[in-house]
């Protein structure tokens, strides 16, 4: 009897097991996100954020000191005017944290949220515009302190963006809204959406707006669509291969793109109309473009780097390893490049696409 | 191989559900009921397995043969066990045909967890995973993000309703306590000292109601609405089949049926 006790308690832990490994592989784990100053990338990259210098890829601090599975971190951490480093908790603590960009010591903690931080928030002169996975934009001050909430449909994954006048926040519901911070609030500290329009599929993405009065927006509904501010219609859509996972950058009068398709577009921003027929790279392209020295690049999910000129013809290539899904950014001479998978979390190429260091965090 | 025979496909199943069921706040877990339900229906001949199984292991322990080989072979347990593989081959029994549908049920449960969590994706890696699952045939852009809302539940996280500040894991209560009800009521009453058919399944009715409780409490609550339509749909199985023994719920002596 002892022998099907036995028997069955293995049963029950390898089922547990199983379970569990199901779990960690697919709920709480996503792709890295980062920016920088003058003299440090900040990454966030699973367990920690990664302050790393510019000049040579070394470690400046690590937060939090120890691997805590409450806190996973993949939202873009986004700097303020008054030295905070803001940086929301992807783990299930749903904390978003004001660091000290210096030294990695921890400011406040804002715990309000009942779900996850993927979007970064957006930082204006005295607000936080903080998107969360519950749905609820959170507007808090420098000291992390709630001063209105906006609720939309669904979850908030991408960063928000303003022109001045409107905050315009993108939804995993299919709709785009625009909040005015002006307006006033209910009883409980609530604003009302100024406006709000429905595309065809989730926005994982940020928008882009240009001073012409329009703003872009990609969809997983596999379309790219011009929307105007003022009178919040469509004014053009563009028809894409596979959905659009991350919002488009708008240089000039050009918008660049890709799909998940592996398609890279670039359009006439005022029509929508094609400056050249899509390039086909080597995977699918989930991050948005960077534009930099007259190049526009981008990476693939397939570990690679590609930098285009304006005629859309290849400048060069790079791989990179790994699989490739957060945006490229730069900094000064410098292209960052966060892989998953890969033998180091950052990889910095000069303009010519040549490796100029990689940052591996020491054990 | 696993992903695209099994968590695939159930993913697909589900998200056919919810798409049939509609965009309404509860679809989704109401796709989880009529899943399980589909999963229950397609597994019934394994069901009826199982209980003949069982009934034919119980109608062995009061076979002379069985009885006498008992007798004879008690202090040699190598010889005992041969002579029970014979009696088993010469009455057409399989040892194994009373607990084979319980083990098949745990892929399903496993492959049903991913699909849950995958269906729900709470990540952009995750999101960007379902989207590349979804057969061609539904609409993924109509479909995502699905509503994991169902009842007082976020079916993508473990279930408690916070009680006097305590929070009380109302579901996996209701999961260990229908698979108690289910294991007991389909429990065919012993009339044998020492049955071990019967001590192997009052083993189960201990330990399975504690297996699927703790995982109710620490799982995706989804799994527990899996668990709970499972047993409820188990036990109207058995009791259209003439088959649920009521006495085993109640104390006293046991009716056989």
């Amino acid at each position: 009897m002892k022998v099907k006790h036995l028997v069955l308690i293995s049963l029950a832990a390898l089922l547990a097991g199983l379970l569990s490994a199901c779990t960690n592989g697919s709920v709480g784990s996503s792709w890295p996100g980062m920016t920088a100053d003058e003299d440090a990338v900040y990454l966030s990259g699973g367990a920690y954020v990664y302050a790393i210098r510019l000049n040579d890829g070394t470690e400046m601090w690590h937060y939090p000191e120890k691997a805590d599975n409450k806190r996973l971190f993949f939202a873009a951490p986004v700097l303020t005017p008054d030295g905070q480093l803001i940086v929301g908790s992807g783990g299930s603590n749903y904390t978003l944290y004001s660091l000290n960009p210096k030294n990695g010591s921890e400011n406040w903690g804002f715990g309000e949220a009942k779900d996850r931080w993927v979007g970064s928030p957006l930082v204006g002169d005295d607000i936080i515009y903080a998107p969360n996975s519950d749905g609820e934009l959170y507007a808090l001050d420098f000291n992390g302190k709630r001063l209105w909430t906006f609720t939309a449909g669904g979850p908030l994954w991408a960063q928000p963006i303003s022109d001045s006048q409107l905050i315009y926040v993108a939804s995993l519901d299919h709709r785009l809204y625009a909040i005015d911070p002006q307006s006033p609030t209910d009883n409980e500290g609530r604003k009302e959406a100024a406006w709000a329009i429905e595309l065809d599929g989730a926005i994982a993405g940020a928008p882009a707006a240009s001073t012409d009065g329009l703003l872009y927006v990609g969809s997983v509904g596999a379309s790219l669509t011009a929307i105007d501010m003022a009178s919040h219609d469509i004014r053009w859509s563009a028809p894409t291969d596979k959905g659009v996972w991350s919002g488009p950058t708008l240089d000039g009068k050009t918008l660049f793109f890709g799909d998940l398709s592996g398609k890279f577009y670039s359009l006439n921003a005022e029509d929508g109309s094609r400056n050249w027929e899509p390039q086909q790279p080597d995977g699918s392209i989930v991050g948005s473009p960077s534009v930099m020295a007259g190049y526009v690049i981008f990476t693939t999910e397939t570990g690679s780097v590609y930098a285009l000129d304006r005629n859309g013809e290849t400048a060069w290539t790079k791989m990179v390893g790994g699989k490739i899904y957060t945006a490229p950014l730069t900094a000064g001479d410098l292209i960052l490049v966060a892989p998953m998978q890969a033998e180091f979390l950052l990889a910095a190429l000069d303009k010519d696409g040549h490796q100029a260091w990689t940052f591996q965090p020491q054990k | 191989m696993w992903d695209q025979f099994i968590v695939t496909p159930l993913t697909n199943l589900l998200l056919w559900i919810y798409y049939v069921v509609g965009h309404d706040v509860h679809s989704f877990g109401l796709a989880i009921i009529l899943f399980t339900i589909l999963i229950r229906l397609v597994t019934y001949p394994l069901t009826v397995k199982q209980m003949k199984g069982a009934q034919a292991m119980q109608e062995l322990q009061q076979n002379k043969h069985w009885l006498e080989m008992q007798k004879k072979y008690k202090g040699n347990k190598e010889k005992l066990a041969q002579e029970q593989m014979k009696l088993y081959k010469e009455l057409g029994i399989s040892p194994f045909s009373s607990c084979l549908p319980t083990l098949i049920q745990f892929p399903i449960i496993i492959g049903l967890y991913q699909s849950i969590i995958r269906a729900l994706a709470s990540t952009p890696l995750a999101l960007l995973q379902l989207t590349r699952s979804i057969y061609p045939f539904l609409d993924a852009s109509a479909l995502i993000p699905l509503n994991s809302r169902f009842l007082w539940m976020d079916l993508g996280r473990p279930e408690s309703i916070i009680l006097f500040g305590f929070a009380f894991p109302t579901l996996a209560i209701i999961v260990a306590a229908t698979t108690y009800m289910q294991s007991k009521l389909t429990m065919p009453a012993s009339t044998q000292p020492g049955d071990q058919s019967a001590q192997m399944g009052k083993m189960m009715s201990i330990y399975m109601p504690l297996l699927l409780g703790y995982f109710a409490l620490t799982f995706a609550s989804g799994l527990s609405v899996y668990f709970i339509t499972s047993n409820v749909v188990g036990i109207l199985q058995y009791a259209a089949l003439g088959k649920v023994n009521w006495s085993n719920l109640l104390p006293g002596p046991k009716k056989s049926k």
